[in-house]
């Protein structure tokens, strides 16, 4: 009814600032932007602050990232790219599947050329729907992710 | 479209111009295909080329489909031409006008790529554009069955009051011979893009192979589905 | 974490409201939307025709195929289906995002 939509609030991040890294193929690239300029324009006080501090959307590159959100369709020519990319990060790497093209190939999932899903490639951790999803849908994947990896029950 | 930028191609390609949407449009034949292009170019000042690509038109064969235009100028406006040409679908190959425009070499590998159209006299720029090294088929010709929708049952097959486990037992009992005899199945509802059963796909063995242009011109949905 | 109340977030059933018509399956582009139903053949009065109508076993929107265009609620006759606002159901299976009629049906904003 709407009570799904506080669960961002609730998790405590505090502890270590997560890097993420977006590995941006098409329009869902453009709300993960969205996301990293809320975030980067939070000021104290804010309820975003909190989750600024405990995350930066804006690693620029898979090295030294924590988390890979995937934003966009894969298609076949491009995923031996994405699978590179995903194994230029560390070994304690997640990886966040964001809008219906990384879940499942999404709109595109009869085409001749689209991979049917990001997982195809890659473990996923979270799987965010949506087309695209909003920048508060990527904040509450990324919430989710660290509710999981802490072992709380969601 | 003005009557005077009509009269100026028409008189330029000797060729008949037709209003598209407001477009000027020409066809010419295969073996003028270079020469129109470089004429558009030269004579009628058309130096911004803007896109070239194919339409499948089944019998008739792949129309290629080029757009160039006279940029706007001070005290000039944009003057747009669309030039066309059918090749055969048994011997799809054309000139390539790469030559002539040196953009246009991207756009003919696509065409070269998506429709299996043999550009000649190109620069022969190799290896894959777009899609992955293994693909095969060119997949924007018309007989190109996206295997995905014809593997995958579609939601929508089904009429009210059936399920799929109702839709698994009319299937089953179809495989009786006997009732299959007395009763003919019903035409069930197709979504775009997917042939007959046994038009494309699994067959019988011994049948005869799917007839592309069969499967070309039936594209679209029977009786209720959209996509 | 708020949102505008007319946000496009997810889409609702209101069960009452559907008879099974196949529609919305139909017109989907993603084939994202599974509807399972049966017959129920009654005759109303004594003596009465008999009528058949479909009564809705199963209703299932895909979210992870789903595009969010909203045909199918723009489609429905009988206006079962309505946006909500809801967007932050991020799953840890990609198979969890196929949400079922009682989920479908709790999303619904009064």
């Amino acid at each position: 009814m709407g009570e799904a939509q506080v669960r961002v609030d609730e998790v405590p991040l505090g502890g270590t600032r997560w890097r993420v890294h977006d590995l941006a193929l098409a329009c869902c690239a453009l709300e993960y932007a969205a996301a990293s300029v809320r975030l980067k324009t939070a000021r104290a006080g804010d309820s975003d602050a909190e989750l600024a501090r405990g995350l930066d959307l804006l690693a620029p590159g898979p090295e030294g990232a924590d988390v890979l959100v995937v934003s966009g369709t894969v298609t076949d020519a491009l995923a031996p790219s994405v699978l590179a990319i995903w194994e230029r990060m560390r070994r304690s790497r997640h990886v966040i599947s964001f809008g219906s093209c990384a879940n499942s190939g999404g709109p595109y999932w009869d085409s001749y050329c689209v991979t049917k899903g990001v997982d195809q490639l890659l473990p996923v951790d979270v799987y965010v729907p949506g087309c695209p999803p909003r920048p508060e849908a990527l904040l509450d994947g990324l919430a989710q992710l660290r509710r999981q990896l802490a072992g709380v029950e969601s | 479209m003005t009557a005077e930028w009509a009269a100026q191609v028409g008189a330029v390609l000797g060729a008949e111009v037709h209003d598209d949407f407001g477009v000027a449009r020409v066809d010419v034949a295969v073996a003028g295909w270079l020469g129109a292009l470089r004429t558009a170019r030269d004579e009628l000042g058309c130096t911004f080329f803007d896109w070239l690509t194919a339409v499948d038109e089944v019998r008739d064969g792949y129309r290629l489909v080029c757009h160039v235009a006279i940029p706007p100028s001070k005290g000039a406006r944009m003057r747009t031409l669309i030039l066309r040409t059918l090749v055969s679908r048994e011997e799809p190959a054309v000139p390539s006008v790469s030559g002539v425009f040196a953009g246009a070499s991207w756009h003919e590998r696509e065409v070269a790529e998506m429709f299996g159209v043999h550009f000649t006299d190109g620069a022969g720029v190799g290896g894959r554009l777009l899609l992955s090294a293994d693909f095969e088929g060119h997949p924007l010709r018309k007989d190109f069955v996206l295997a995905s929708r014809v593997a995958e049952p579609w939601p929508g097959a089904k009429e009210p009051g059936e399920s799929d486990a109702s839709l698994a037992r009319q299937q089953a009992a179809r495989g009786d011979a006997a009732a299959s005899a007395r009763r003919a199945p019903r035409r069930r509802s197709r979504p775009a893009g997917v042939p007959e059963p046994g038009e494309w796909g699994p067959r019988e063995s011994g049948s005869p192979d799917p007839d592309p242009l069969a499967v070309a011109s039936d594209r679209k949905p029977r009786r209720g589905g959209a996509l | 974490m708020s949102v505008p109340e007319r946000s496009r977030g997810v889409i609702a059933l209101i069960e009452d409201n559907c008879t099974s018509c196949m529609l919305c399956a139909r017109e989907c582009p993603s084939w994202c939307i599974h509807v399972d139903s049966h017959g129920v053949t009654e005759v109303p009065a004594e003596g009465g025709r008999p009528r058949t109508t479909a009564v809705l076993d199963r209703f299932a929107i895909d979210w992870s195929l789903c595009m969010y265009c909203g045909i199918c609620v723009e489609v429905c006759p009988f206006d079962a289906l309505e946006w909500a606002p809801a967007h932050a159901y991020a799953e840890q299976a990609v198979g969890a995002l196929l949400h079922e009629r009682e989920r479908l049906a709790d999303w619904l904003v009064e």
